[in-house]
């Protein structure tokens, strides 16, 4: 899709903290899914809130795990005016995604979890941004505003 | 994995109930499913309900699961029904577009064993014949069947 991406297109925002979790096991995914969860309580999202995001965490989490096998999770608090929210990042060096279009649209996926975990994701998220090649693997950035 | 987070599945009079735990890996999630089946065709049970009301996270994978599960139940020949969905769950399961389909689901245990057909009555008539013969009924709304109570129930 584009070349590099970083951050999501979406507005600029201020970092108030942030950390990591490296993805291997599927331990590694309850702990993302057990630190997201913490964030976005300390946070203060609502419960439904927070049930989103955590979902939205394991959805990834799993994909990143089941395609690169390793892979990063940051989480930051972002803060942007008087918003404040959370930015999940998920970047692996994997085989990246042949057709991206196809995983965002795709209604049943292939392999029985990717395109409707990905594409439910997008629903759950207020942004959303994807960049995959097969040089760099692939990063997904979502954001879950206050 | 730590013992909170492996799955428990209980008998309550000829109905299977398994409890997922709230935060589990994937690998504890299958396992449940296995421990299901494998007690339903030790137990032979008219039903399972399948109790997800300490689940916080249904993703779709934990969904897919459950309707599997539910799915092959069904047939072993009992029925399965899903209960104790909390809001927030409901909400983003909804959202995420799996509902869980062709899977009867119930408010709450007592309500699914009434789907069921277990009966309060059935429940009494268990717990007399355990009790052998020694139980005598002081109440009067006592509706039991087995009840030789003094006030001349119909």
């Amino acid at each position: 899709m584009s070349e590099d991406g970083k951050t999501s297109d979406a507005v600029d925002a201020q970092v108030l903290r942030s950390g990591t979790i490296r993805v291997r096991s599927e331990d590694d995914i309850l702990r993302a899914r057990q630190e997201a969860r913490a964030v976005a309580e300390e946070i203060g999202f609502s419960t439904t809130d927070v049930t989103r995001i955590v979902t939205g965490v394991s959805e990834l989490a799993r994909n990143m795990h089941l395609y690169a096998e390793d892979g990063i999770m940051t989480w930051r608090e972002i803060e942007a005016g008087r918003d404040s929210g959370i930015e999940l990042v998920f970047d692996d060096e994997g085989p990246g995604i042949d057709d991206i279009q196809g995983v965002l649209r795709a209604e049943h996926s292939t392999s029985g979890g990717m395109g409707r975990g990905i594409q439910g994701t997008k629903k759950l998220m207020d942004a959303f941004d994807l960049t995959s090649n097969a040089e760099d693997g692939t990063t997904i950035t979502v954001r879950k505003w206050q | 994995m730590t013992a909170s987070e492996s799955a428990a599945v209980t008998q309550v009079y000829d109905v299977l109930i398994a409890a997922f735990p709230g935060r589990p890996t994937d690998q504890a999630v299958d396992n449940l499913q296995q421990e299901v089946l494998n007690q339903m065709n030790e137990t032979d049970p008219r039903g399972v309900i399948l109790d997800i009301s300490e689940v916080t996270t249904l993703d779709s994978f934990f969904a897919r699961v459950i309707s599997e599960t539910a799915g092959m139940v069904e047939l072993m020949g009992g029925r399965a029904i899903v209960v104790g969905m909390r809001p927030s769950v409901a909400i983003t399961a909804a959202e995420l577009g799996f509902g869980l389909d062709s899977v009867d689901t119930a408010r709450s245990t007592d309500h699914a064993l009434l789907m069921l057909g277990v009966t309060v009555e059935d429940a009494d008539d268990v717990a007399a014949e355990s009790e052998s013969e020694a139980a005598t009924t002081h109440d009067d709304g006592d509706r039991s069947g087995s009840a030789l109570s003094p006030g001349g129930g119909r």
